[in-house]
């Protein structure tokens, strides 16, 4: 994605961890990313992407997933990972945000 | 005679190269999104390296053969049991229909200031990214 296109978009990063220790990781490369913290799940709940007991321990946990939302706050696409090593294809999310 | 256990030899030396192989090149190109996206490839790989050690077991039954099988089948088993069961995330329904809003979200950012996803509405797009973290 290009200077200009991050410019035009906000990317906001949703987990259960604190956030102070995503953004200081992202900031240090210069990511540009605002990272949200999540730590109950009670957002993640909302939008009906938790996994139950989908950790190693038991407890649940968020399923992986992309949303594109647009100026007026509509959804435009999203994806959800069936397999939590496989992540939405970057050009996929691309194409998404350049469709707006 | 020398030249099956030769031959043997190679083909457990390649069957542990194939699988091993494989687990290098799936951490070393992670980044990658079409190698990252395609878990399933490690566990194809161990398969075809638990085979070629078959392979090697039927022409000698020394220990490099042994070895390789015992190595490989390992592999696979685990792989497999990984990535089609650890792995898997139920497709279970959402909250997320393209075309409509989607529920809000207001979380506290790193300085702990709320942010709701309505802030940006009218502004800029937004590509709002759930992941799972480290626990």
């Amino acid at each position: 994605m290009s200077e200009a296109e991050r410019a035009g978009i906000e990317v906001v990063a949703v987990s259960p961890d604190p956030s102070e220790r995503s953004q200081t990781l992202a900031d240090g490369l210069h990511l540009g990313y605002r990272f949200l913290a999540d730590p109950d799940l009670a957002a993640t709940r909302r939008w009906g992407l938790v996994q139950p007991r989908g950790g190693p321990e038991g407890q649940d946990v968020p399923r992986p997933a992309t949303v594109v939302v647009d100026r007026d706050g509509i959804v435009r696409w999203f994806s959800v990972s069936r397999n939590f090593q496989v992540r939405p294809d970057p050009g996929d999310v691309l194409r998404a945000v350049r469709a707006l | 005679m020398l030249g099956d256990v030769v031959t043997a030899g190679r083909l457990a030396a390649l069957s542990m190269a194939i699988a091993l192989g494989a687990i290098g090149a799936y951490l070393l190109l992670f980044r990658v999104a079409v190698v990252r996206n395609h878990p399933e490839g490690y566990v194809i790989a161990f398969a075809v390296a638990t085979a070629v050690a078959g392979l090697a077991l039927a022409r000698s039954r020394r220990w490099p053969a042994w070895l390789a099988l015992g190595v490989t089948t390992l592999l696979l088993a685990g792989g497999a049991w990984f990535n089609f069961v650890v792995a898997r995330v139920p497709d279970t329904p959402t909250m997320l229909r393209v075309g409509e809003r989607p529920p809000d979200l207001i979380l506290p950012d790193a300085a702990g200031r709320p942010v709701s996803l309505a802030d940006y509405r009218g502004k800029k797009p937004v590509v709002v990214v759930f992941y799972r973290g480290y626990w």
